[in-house]
């Protein structure tokens, strides 16, 4: 008698619907926040082709790092998958144990799983972050139950970096900016929503004092914004090359030109550019809008590392 | 009347849906909760109901109307907006949940509770004594804030420590007056001071016990679904005096378990004076966040913007406070920067939608010389805005704090909220004080109302019921230059002030008057359509919190002849304080408020980098940045000790920003390359853009220095990147001698050099 209403709705629906529209979970009474019935429990496939749950295997009492991405998207994932990969390294093995990552597509039809494996390689993705896909449907709903949905036609990308970063088991969620300053995302993570259960914090001692600071170096600013993601100096290579006497190695036109408008390179099929996206796997250096200040600034902090480095070797 | 396109995910019912669909809901959630209980309790299997088309195989409930509360029924029925075209979506109140029960209570039953008036008490109660630096003497630290870590001691105080957060000017400005605050989880009030006789708080008995609840027949809050100031309804009130520096000790007593929460809110605070011109250490910067067992000093020295520079000599009596004698205390400073009324709420970097909706929201009332709180006393200065005169200065008889806020409850008539609504949250039922449509009763004479919109994400704009006259006198807590006649205000974004003057002597005794809300909102992104008084208070529109929602009973005459000045000048406005002149702006920045969805150039690669971010977009002296989101390791803008600059904001397409800037007031030279119009021609701190709108301003950056903020105030918006941090050099440096972020533990606050520094900062 109790079931009778919904049986009888079952069969005179006889609605066979397949897109998935709301998971449904034994209810916890007491929180009004975010609980288990806000989180679609929907099936996604990892780039291993494993079946998973959203709440009940990849987020439930999780710290999770959630975006939305497509391999396909030329502008900001590439970026926005690079800064996130500083992010994980930033926070170490804590990635996969109690801190898990999530790439999201939102083209599944096109990311399968093995596109989706060749991708992570390209970005260097460490254990602890995987990459999904699934029904579009379910992705469609799951991104706007997480408040990560953007309208297709919002840009060339179709897309917006957002990033939601949060404690299931404290319930406590942010939302961000996948691109935004690594150093930071990885203090929110790791001390601020894990609560500072992993943090030694007899050990932690300030990095300056609260005095304004003297001596600042602009270009070590700039490299960190707009390039750390992708190039070390003298560090080896990462997801693009290292750039260790880069200034000698090339004109500074050459270098100006690579700095802000690399795709004007890439279009006019300049060989030293064309080659450089075959050697990186076909990873656009995005267009980070620098100005020639700043290009320049950028020019003169790699041209005194290098010279830094090389001297420390030879000394 | 426009009809709601199909949004199936986002579709939640408003109490004014058709019946019908309210019943369908209904159904449809029981039928859920039964299919749950069967499925666990093992008298159905997945298969069945995958068989049966009720479940996807993902173990997901099919989309059948009926089924899912979420999913019109089969029969087609649409909303109605209301009429309000203004973009539809109005069927989305409350954002994320189910509407709100009012248990058959009727509206307007209940007396309004005026503000809770804080004690004032001499600084020599404070123990410790307050200190320049902060108080960095180590206690235990309760495991539950740190993991379960045991044996470790943090400051008692959660102001960072050293020379730079110590209070500016301490020894020039020390405190004359301590106010003592505990935030905790709510319980009655049984201290309860509104400063008023009981005949002006519409009879309420002060003695009496006051439950925590927005109605008297409602259910009382659980403990942590509300944090107040000391735990209580109503509302705080700080009354402050203009030369009297108050030291506001706030104590943080919330549960050291980080869960016991109500299901939101955060147990970490920070608490802002908006729009205190106070030193950077007492802004209650976002990351200068205190945990629960420390306290945060903050020092409030209330002195006139341009104190250090004009009037410095303290000759002039506009510039100055009531002495308590029927005199003037001259002091130093510009008396066109002259404050009228703050708020004071928490400020957590991203939390503080949720911990100002949970209650963590005061006010403060400023006594000046002109603004003296006092009706009858005629000194050719005091400007006699309806008050009172049985007391020298903060006479609250006749001025009276209304925070207007839109609020959401579960089933149980406990305070609730969607945290994941990112876009903005919308309540459902209108609060004033937190109580919910509530009476005041009145004389028939001048009232001075001084209201505050401390929504999350709604817009207002108000009139009375009769569509009668009123006088806007202030506006962001700030006397306008002259008054301006209204039928009904111009819309009201979160965290703005209106100080309206209303003449019930047109009243006779029994009379009431509804004060109605016109605003529509159209998505927790943007308000919608302002309706005309009859639509408002017709119950058409499809927004709950349209119509009246304060009723005014008129008592009959007032004991005392009113002595207030009429603020209407027959019509004409009268003057009250004239807007500060500028000097010489020495540079220009532009912030853009977006998500960029629309690139601003046509090649797809160079706007890259500024489409597709949500967040703030800084371009200093023209050099154009990415939009980025909030960190407050990052400074944006340094702008110069002791300049003025000129700053244009600018929205984004499909949303509407209010805009606050912290520290100082600044002025609207344009709005979309248009003069403002008189009722935001004088100084403010929050500024609404509009949807693509463009306001251009210009402020100063003086006497104090440090870290501010500026940021979206739909604490939404501002909780989710819409935040940016600019610097004030404390020495007056220029360029690259940035300040250190402080970064809070409950082990005390360490520093880390900056993020990063946007270029030409």
């Amino acid at each position: 008698m109790l079931m009778k209403n919904w049986i009888k709705l079952a069969s005179a629906s006889g609605l066979l619907i397949a897109s998935a529209v709301f998971q449904f979970f034994p209810q916890a009474a007491i929180a009004a926040g975010p609980d288990a019935s806000h989180f679609p429990n929907v099936e996604l496939i990892t780039q291993d082709g494993k079946k998973v749950h959203f709440y009940d295997d990849m987020i439930k009492g999780k710290i999770v790092v959630i975006d939305m991405i497509y391999t396909s998207c030329e502008y900001a994932c590439p970026l926005e998958t690079a800064r996130l990969a500083q992010v994980q390294k930033k926070l170490g093995p804590r990635v996969g144990s109690d801190i898990l990552f999530y790439s999201i597509s939102i083209d599944p039809q096109h990311d399968t799983p093995e596109v989706l494996k060749s991708y992570m390689e390209k970005f260097h993705v460490g254990p602890g972050w995987t990459f999904l896909t699934g029904k579009k449907a379910d992705i469609d709903f799951l991104s706007k139950r997480l408040g990560l949905y953007s309208d297709p036609s919002i840009n060339k990308d179709g897309h917006l970096p957002h990033l939601l970063i949060g404690n299931e088991a404290t319930g406590q969620w942010i939302r961000g900016s996948a691109l935004d300053t690594p150093s930071f995302q990885a203090r929110m993570i790791g001390d601020f929503l894990d609560n500072f259960k992993h943090s030694n914090l007899a050990e932690q001692k300030s990095t300056t004092d609260g005095r304004p600071l003297e001596n600042f170096d602009q270009g070590q600013y700039l490299f960190g914004r707009q390039c750390i993601a992708c190039h070390t100096i003298g560090h080896g290579e990462s997801i693009g090359p290292d750039l260790l006497g880069v200034t000698q190695a090339r004109s500074r036109q050459w270098l100006l030109r690579m700095i802000q408008k690399p795709e004007q390179l890439l279009d006019e099929k300049d060989p030293i550019a064309t080659a450089l996206f075959k050697k990186y796997n076909g990873v656009r250096m995005p267009n980070t809008s620098v100005s020639d200040l700043e290009a320049n600034y950028i020019i003169g902090y790699i041209e005194a590392q290098t010279a830094a480095r090389r001297q420390g070797i030879h000394r | 009347m426009g009809r709601k396109s199909e949004d199936r995910e986002g579709l939640w019912l408003s109490d004014n849906s058709d019946k019908a669909r309210l019943r369908a809901a209904e159904n449809a959630r029981r039928n859920r909760a039964e299919i749950t209980a069967a499925l666990s309790h093992g008298k159905v299997s997945r298969r069945d109901l995958v068989k049966w088309g009720l479940f996807s195989a993902a173990g997901i409930m099919a989309p059948i109307g009926g089924l899912n509360p979420f999913v019109r029924p089969l029969s087609g029925v649409t909303f109605l907006d209301g009429g309000g075209g203004g973009g539809g979506g109005c069927s989305q109140v409350p954002t994320g949940l189910s509407p709100s029960p009012t248990f058959g209570v009727a509206p307007f039953s209940q007396p309004m509770p005026r503000f809770d008036v804080l004690q004032r008490n001499p600084v020599s109660i404070l123990n410790p004594a307050p200190q320049a630096q902060s108080n960095q003497t180590q206690q235990p630290v309760d495991p539950a804030l740190v993991g379960g870590q045991t044996g470790l001691t943090g400051p008692i105080e959660g102001r960072p420590p050293g020379a730079s957060w110590a209070h500016q000017r301490f020894a020039q400005l020390p405190p004359q007056v301590a106010i003592e605050v505990t935030t905790k989880p709510c319980i009655a009030n049984t201290s309860y001071n509104p400063g008023v006789t009981s005949d002006l708080n519409s009879g309420i008995n002060p003695a009496a016990s006051l439950a925590p609840r927005v109605h008297p027949n409602f259910p009382v809050q659980n403990s942590n679904r509300i944090w107040t100031f000391n735990g209580t309804f109503p509302p705080k009130l700080g009354q402050m005096r203009y030369g009297e520096p108050v030291l506001f000790r706030h104590h943080n007593a919330l549960p050291t378990d980080i869960t016991n929460n109500g299901g939101f809110g955060r147990f970490t605070l920070t608490t802002h004076e908006h729009n205190g011109h106070h030193g950077a250490e007492n802004d209650g910067f976002t990351g200068a966040y205190f945990w629960p067992n420390q306290f945060y000093d903050y020092h409030w020295p209330w002195v006139l913007a341009g104190f250090s520079s004009i009037n410095t000599g303290a000759t002039d009596p506009r510039a100055g406070a009531p002495d308590g004698n029927g005199g003037i205390n001259k002091l130093p400073g510009d008396w066109h920067e002259t404050m009228s009324t703050h708020w004071f709420h928490d400020h957590m970097f991203t939390f503080t939608d949720q911990n100002v909706y949970k209650g963590e929201a005061g006010m403060n009332n400023l006594y000046s010389s002109l603004d003296r709180g006092n009706e009858a006393l005629n000194d050719g200065v005091n400007l006699r805005m309806p008050s009172g005169s049985a007391k020298d200065w903060g006479n609250l008889d006749f001025d009276v704090n209304l925070m207007v806020a839109d609020k959401a409850w579960d089933s149980n008539g406990q305070l609730t909220m969607d945290t994941l609504a990112f876009d903005g949250f919308l309540g459902d039922q209108m609060t004033v004080n937190f109580a919910w449509k509530p009476f005041f009763n009145v004389y028939a004479r001048r009232y001075r109302f001084r209201i505050l919109n401390a929504s999350v994400s709604r817009f207002f704009a108000f009139a009375l019921s009769d569509g009668s006259n009123f006088v806007q006198i202030g506006n962001d807590g700030n006397l306008l230059p002259r008054t301006v006649n209204l039928t009904q205000t111009d819309q009201l974004g979160i965290a703005e002030r209106y100080d309206i003057v209303i003449d019930f002597s047109r009243y006779k005794a029994g009379q009431t008057v509804d004060l109605v809300n016109l605003q529509q909102m159209a998505s927790g992104q943007l308000p919608g359509q302002v309706l005309s008084v009859s639509q408002a208070t017709s119950g058409s529109s499809c927004d709950p919190c349209v119509g009246g929602f304060l009723r005014f009973k008129i008592i009959g005459p007032p004991p005392q002849q009113d002595r207030s000045v009429d603020p209407s000048g027959n019509g004409q406005g009268i003057v009250l304080i004239p807007n500060p002149t500028f000097p010489t702006a020495v540079r220009q920045r532009t912030f853009r408020f977006d998500d960029n969805g629309q690139p601003t150039t046509s090649d797809p690669i160079t706007s890259y980098a500024n489409s597709g971010r949500w967040g703030i977009r800084t371009s200093n002296n023209g050099i154009e940045g990415e939009t980025l989101s909030a960190d407050y390791g990052r400074i944006s803008a340094q702008p110069g000790f002791a300049t003025s600059e000129i700053w244009t904001l600018e929205g984004g397409s499909g949303w509407d920003h209010p805009i606050h800037i912290h520290f100082e007031e600044g002025q609207i030279l344009s709005r979309n390359g248009s003069k403002p119009s008189p009722a935001e021609s004088g100084r403010k701190d929050v500024y609404r853009l509009h949807p693509n709108g463009t306001v251009v301003l210009q402020l100063q950056f003086r006497d104090w220095g440090g870290m501010f903020m500026e940021h979206c105030h739909n604490t939404m918006h501002e909780d989710n990147a819409m935040l940016l941090r600019w610097d004030i050099n404390n020495a007056g440096q220029p360029f690259l001698n940035p300040l250190p972020t402080p970064i809070s533990k409950p082990t005390g606050v360490t520093f880390e050099t900056p993020d990063d520094i946007l270029p030409s900062a």
